[in-house]
């Protein structure tokens, strides 16, 4: 357990790697400038695990009622995402009313990000067995149950490990940031 | 739903429901067009003699009003409708079918708002069945079982069978989860609970999921109405160049 991960912490996991054609070290070298200049950047993402509305705004919200932070954590991985770099134009907190992006920040090819603060390197472990799936249906799942196949994020709520013979289901944890209100976006390219 | 879930729960509500008026209280997995086109194709020999789907997208009315006419399916028909609001048509049917939003951040009313209007529909006599998450590991999905049966007993129901874990589905989210149906019926000569009414206010929140309130009341199709597939202007054919 540590200062980000320890029971009761909310965490958004995630791995990463190869983006749109970019290298981890070339994005996350991009976000750090990006925040510098505007005080955040958009971490895109895809899939139907997280999505914007339904499951990550509640979850941070959530949170940020108490006072508490959610952080993104993630997992350095082999991707093979090779989607062309399109550059999103615009972005809608309920995907109704939409606002274009600021110029100074770059989010590629992807249909929804993350509104992240903080971006930096961290070295940690995440035992997802000691973790609960937060929102959604969900819903109190075992984070290591819940976290394969085409589940390859999930909003998390750290708990103490069990005690006991079965296996723990740890992962590495490579970087972090801090998730920003509104949370979590949709995206557009037109 | 998955596939070979759809077509064991379409036989097996056709089984159900055979000879019985049978209103869909929604249906986004569309097990009525299912149920309709069993019979129809005569794959099998029974089935409801007249289904009716209450849904609030009206693509989904048209698409069923449309496959219904160009199949010559006569005992199918769909009505725009949204559960939140009075029920239309009282007492008109024998049984009612109805896949609702699951209710995990509202203990189950959700469940049972498309439940009561199932009973409205069969004038509070009949059946139903209800297809509602049902999992080993989670918490929600027990709590939300107990309150339905508990909300049916209110309403002069019984549980009279209970498949568990029954169908699973493709989301990426819902790899796990799993779903049973729930059959409820009306105890003998019970009696009505009121007039039909809108769903109170407070009835609404975390309707979807958490934050997740009821602010859409339709979906409106702005496609015009084709019986026969897509319009033409919607689509047009790219030819090989080398083709003859």
């Amino acid at each position: 357990m540590s200062e980000i991960i320890h029971p009761g912490a909310g965490v958004l996991y995630m791995k990463v790697g190869t983006h749109a054609k970019e290298g981890l070290a070339e994005i996350i070298e991009r976000k750090q400038r990006e925040i510098d200049e505007a005080g955040f950047a958009m971490w895109g993402y895809g899939g139907s695990t997280c999505f914007p509305t339904s499951m990550v705004q509640p979850f941070a919200r959530g949170f940020a009622k108490q006072g508490r932070p959610i952080h993104l954590v993630m997992q350095k991985m082999n991707s093979r995402h090779y989607a062309e770099q399109v550059r999103a134009t615009r972005f809608s907190v309920d995907g109704a009313m939409w606002e274009a992006i600021p110029d100074s920040i770059n989010v590629l090819g992807s249909r929804y990000a993350l509104m992240i603060k903080n971006l930096r390197e961290y070295e940690d472990e995440l035992d997802l067995s000691a973790t609960k799936v937060a929102v959604g249906r969900n819903e109190g799942r075992v984070g290591s149950r819940y976290v394969q196949g085409q589940a390859d994020k999930a909003c998390l709520v750290v708990t103490e490990p069990e005690r006991g013979n079965k296996e723990h289901k740890k992962v590495k944890i490579d970087l972090i940031a801090e998730l920003l209100d509104p949370y979590a976006v949709f995206l557009d390219e037109r | 739903m998955k596939s070979g879930d759809m077509v064991m729960q379409a036989e097996l509500v056709a089984h159900w429901a055979n000879g019985k008026k049978l209103a869909f209280i929604g249906d986004g997995d569309a097990i009525s067009v299912c149920v309709a086109y069993l019979k129809s194709q005569k794959i099998i020999d029974y089935g409801p003699s007249l289904i009716t789907v209450f849904d609030f997208d009206e693509r989904q009315v048209q698409a069923i009003k449309a496959f219904a006419e160009h199949k010559k399916i006569r005992h199918l028909d769909a009505e725009l409708y949204n559960a939140c609001d009075s029920f239309p048509k009282v007492g008109r049917f024998d049984r009612f079918y109805t896949n609702p939003p699951w209710g995990q951040s509202n203990e189950g009313q959700s469940v049972h708002v498309f439940m009561e209007r199932g009973v409205e529909a069969c004038g509070y006599g009949g059946q139903g069945m209800i297809v509602i998450a049902d999992d080993e590991e989670l918490e929600w999905p027990k709590r939300v079982l107990y309150t339905t049966q508990k909300r049916a007993s209110d309403l002069g129901y019984f549980v009279n069978r209970m498949q568990p874990l029954m169908h699973s589905y493709h989301l990426d989210d819902d790899a796990l989860l799993r779903s049973c149906n729930l059959f409820v019926e009306a105890l003998p000569g019970n009696p009505s609970r009121g007039k039909t009414k809108a769903v109170d206010k407070e009835r609404l929140a975390n309707f979807y999921g958490r934050d997740q309130h009821v602010r859409m009341r339709y979906i409106k199709s702005n496609r015009p109405v084709t019986l026969a597939g897509a319009d033409p202007s919607e689509w047009s054919p790219e030819y090989y160049k080398d083709a003859e």
